[in-house]
């Protein structure tokens, strides 16, 4: 990381674990619940922010000294809401294929308040490259969080791993199946991905005791 | 912040700027990019219309269409004829495919006369009768195209989705779940009864056909639901047309 | 009949947070007491019951295609919906600012309570979320409208009304120390959500079963009892895979 002095380097690292967007900050839970029953849809989904929050970022922080503060916050969701439309309608003129799978998370990326929750905490108030660097870092640590849910529902959910049947087939009982093992869809469930997400923090707060909170 | 950016004119002035630049430039890349994407979905309305009837390059697993660049010519190729029905007269009419079938359901709703077209194509000496189904599932609408028999027996389904829920809902598009129609009837004793999503019918691999029942997603009773009430609600007003057909 | 059914479908089968999971950040992060979490619901349904039928009529007249219409028949043709996200953000956002003015004028005991979680709800994507699924449920009336933002309204304040005192009452228990707070909030969330999935079993036939009525008795009585075995065994598996 030459290129990044210790400070920014920091804005980077830090969401990826002891700051993360999802486990600490509790921001972009909706989506993270809503989408993870597949590991493709939460790859998707974790690059999709990772643009938004990026751009959306240096946007938000270029404009910082013009925004009035009184509307800053319709200000804000506008700057989100013209990117994502503006992808989306590029992306469905050339490359049709991409936007169908993109199509239905577009509501979720705007209300997405992780994106708001950075603009209003870090974006208004610092330069671009340092903000282009916040939004970059809490994108990848909530993709990191997404992908570790989306891979266990979907494994354990419907034994395939972005759609390859890694367990075997479950109907010609091949692989475990042939074993007993069976699929808990379950997993596959909303409520599930909330009680995942409780097990990654209590991993999470277990490695780190500093984390706890207090009682 | 400095205080020029507190007061209401520099408020009302920075909305109406904002408001004219976000404005005009959605407006530009909307209409700008309109004409491809109209040209986008109208490919994969042909693709899914072939789709339906077994034009298809699917492989093993996965569900594939004909090529952007082939799908014009395959269209001509295999759809013979384009009806439209209204009111129980049928016309003819090469842009059938065109007939957005949302417009057509308000159009219902409002108490006007619906047009429901129907493409027949011929396929190895076989004829499809395929027509547009739409309806909603969990989150969003659910649409696709269902290819029949004069018999009204499915040859071929395509299911398509707005926003289910991944993994669940969205795997109406999956080939385990339209491959399950192939073969099914719609018709039980001569009456149209259409076909029921079903959890427990004891059949998960589906080799009963004429039980008028597919096997259900788990976790996605919604959705499913919401297949077998677009079948039934949007294929029963073609079984007047079908029984002419068979009389025919 | 008709709003009666989608008030209790919107509080109970579709809740907000435990359904569709939209609301959950403020849900997670303004729950720690009982007081606050009522303050902050009522907010919510203030805001839904406003903004839903607002831009029902945003919808119905400005955006669906052929919506401007009444503007003259030139017009039939404009498809402003790709417009849609912004214009509902921006009625929302504006609705919540207006709303904050007007109570603190005129109500400054309710601004006291109530004023600092309007500013919070602007972001609360429930609050859009109702707004998008109005439009995508092609609700037909504004009444209709004005009720569903109200049911969702409440069902999101009975969500979070319950998990605050829940974590009043948890407090006193002895949460291992990893999962305290926020852990055992999302935990406690998944075991919730679990329990509202029983309410989906409210949801029976709807119009199209009322329809065929009219088709012969017989068929009608066999297809009943089929529905009803079907249900009784949908049961039994809920309740095995929930005991599991």
């Amino acid at each position: 990381m030459g290129l990044l002095s210790k400070k920014d380097a920091k804005l980077i690292t830090d969401p990826f674990a002891d700051n993360n967007p999802i486990t600490i900050q509790v921001l972009g839970i909706c989506s993270a619940l809503a989408i993870t029953a597949e590991l493709k849809a939460s790859i998707v989904m974790a690059i999709s922010v990772l643009f938004v929050m990026g751009v959306g970022n240096v946007v938000i922080s270029l404009m910082r000294n013009i925004i009035p503060s009184k509307i800053r916050i319709i200000v804000q969701l506008i700057v989100v809401a013209t990117l994502v439309i503006i992808v989306d309608q590029v992306l469905k003129a050339f490359a049709y294929e991409l936007s169908k799978t993109l199509g239905a998370f577009i509501g979720l990326i705007i209300t997405n308040c992780i994106i708001m929750g950075r603009f209003e905490a870090f974006a208004l108030a610092n330069g671009t490259w340092r903000s282009f660097l916040d939004g970059i870092g809490n994108a990848i640590g909530y993709g990191v969080i997404l992908i570790i849910v989306g891979f266990f529902r979907e494994l354990l959910g419907s034994g395939t791993l972005l759609g390859f049947k890694v367990l075997g087939d479950p109907i010609e009982k091949t692989g475990v199946y042939a074993l007993g093992y069976e699929n808990n869809g379950f997993m596959l469930l909303a409520p599930m991905a909330l009680i995942v997400v409780g097990i990654i923090i209590w991993v999470q707060r277990t490695k780190n005791p500093a984390l706890v909170e207090e009682q | 912040m400095s205080k020029r950016t507190e007061s209401n004119l520099y408020t009302v002035l920075f909305a109406t700027v904002m408001v004219i630049i976000v404005g005009a430039l959605l407006a530009f890349f909307a209409s700008a990019l309109k004409p491809t994407i109209n040209e986008n979905k109208r490919i994969e309305k042909q693709q899914n219309i072939l789709y339906a009837m077994g034009v298809n390059e699917n492989d093993e697993t996965s569900a594939i269409f004909v090529s952007k660049d082939k799908v014009g010519e395959e269209f001509s190729k295999y759809i013979t004829k384009q009806i439209v029905i209204q009111g129980g007269k049928v016309t003819e009419d090469n842009k059938a495919y065109l007939i957005d079938v949302k417009k057509e359901q308000t159009a219902e709703k409002e108490g006007k006369q619906r047009r429901l077209p129907l493409f027949i194509g011929e396929r190895d000496g076989k004829t499809f009768y395929i027509a547009p189904i739409r309806g909603k599932g969990l989150w969003d609408a659910i649409w696709g195209f269902v290819a029949m028999d004069a018999n009204m027996v499915v040859k071929g389904a395509y299911f398509d989705h707005a926003g289910e829920t991944a993994g669940l809902g969205s795997n109406i598009k999956q080939r385990f779940f339209m491959d399950d129609f192939i073969g099914e009837h719609l018709k039980k004793d001569g009456k149209f009864v259409g076909i029921a999503i079903s959890k427990s019918n004891n059949d998960p691999l589906n080799k009963d056909k004429t039980d008028n029942e597919v096997d259900a997603i788990a976790g996605a009773t919604i959705t499913g639901d919401g297949v077998a009430a677009m079948i039934k609600s949007e294929l029963r007003k073609y079984v007047s047309y079908f029984n002419t057909l068979k009389t025919n | 009949m008709e709003h009666i059914e989608l008030f209790f479908k919107s509080i109970f089968i579709d809740n907000m947070v435990f359904a569709t999971f939209l609301g959950m950040c403020s849900y997670l992060a303004v729950s720690k007491k009982v007081s606050t979490a009522v303050g902050l619901g009522a907010a919510v349904i203030f805001v839904l019951a406003v903004t839903v039928p607002v831009n029902w009529l945003l919808d119905q007249y400005i955006l669906k295609e052929g919506a401007l219409v009444w503007l003259g028949p030139e017009y039939a043709d404009y498809d402003l919906s790709f417009l849609s996200f912004i214009l509902f953000i921006a009625t929302i956002a504006t609705m919540v600012q207006l709303v904050e003015i007007i109570v603190e004028k005129f109500a400054p005991a309710l601004y006291n309570s109530l004023g600092i979680f309007l500013p919070l709800i602007a972001v609360n994507c429930a609050i859009l979320g109702g707004s998008l699924f109005m439009q995508s449920r092609e609700i037909a009336t504004l009444g209709l409208a004005t009720t569903y933002g109200i049911g969702s309204g409440i069902g999101w304040f009975l969500a979070i009304l319950a998990i605050a005192a829940i974590r009043e009452k948890i407090r006193y228990s002895n949460v291992p120390a990893p999962l305290r707070g926020l852990g055992i909030t999302f935990i406690v969330t998944g075991l919730m959500a679990i329990g509202f999935m029983s309410f989906g079993g409210m949801l029976t036939g709807g119009d199209e079963e009322a329809k065929d009525t009219s088709k012969t008795e017989a068929v009608k009585v066999a297809k009943d009892d089929a529905k009803a075995k079907k249900e009784k065994e949908e049961l039994a598996n809920n309740t095995k895979e929930i005991k599991e």
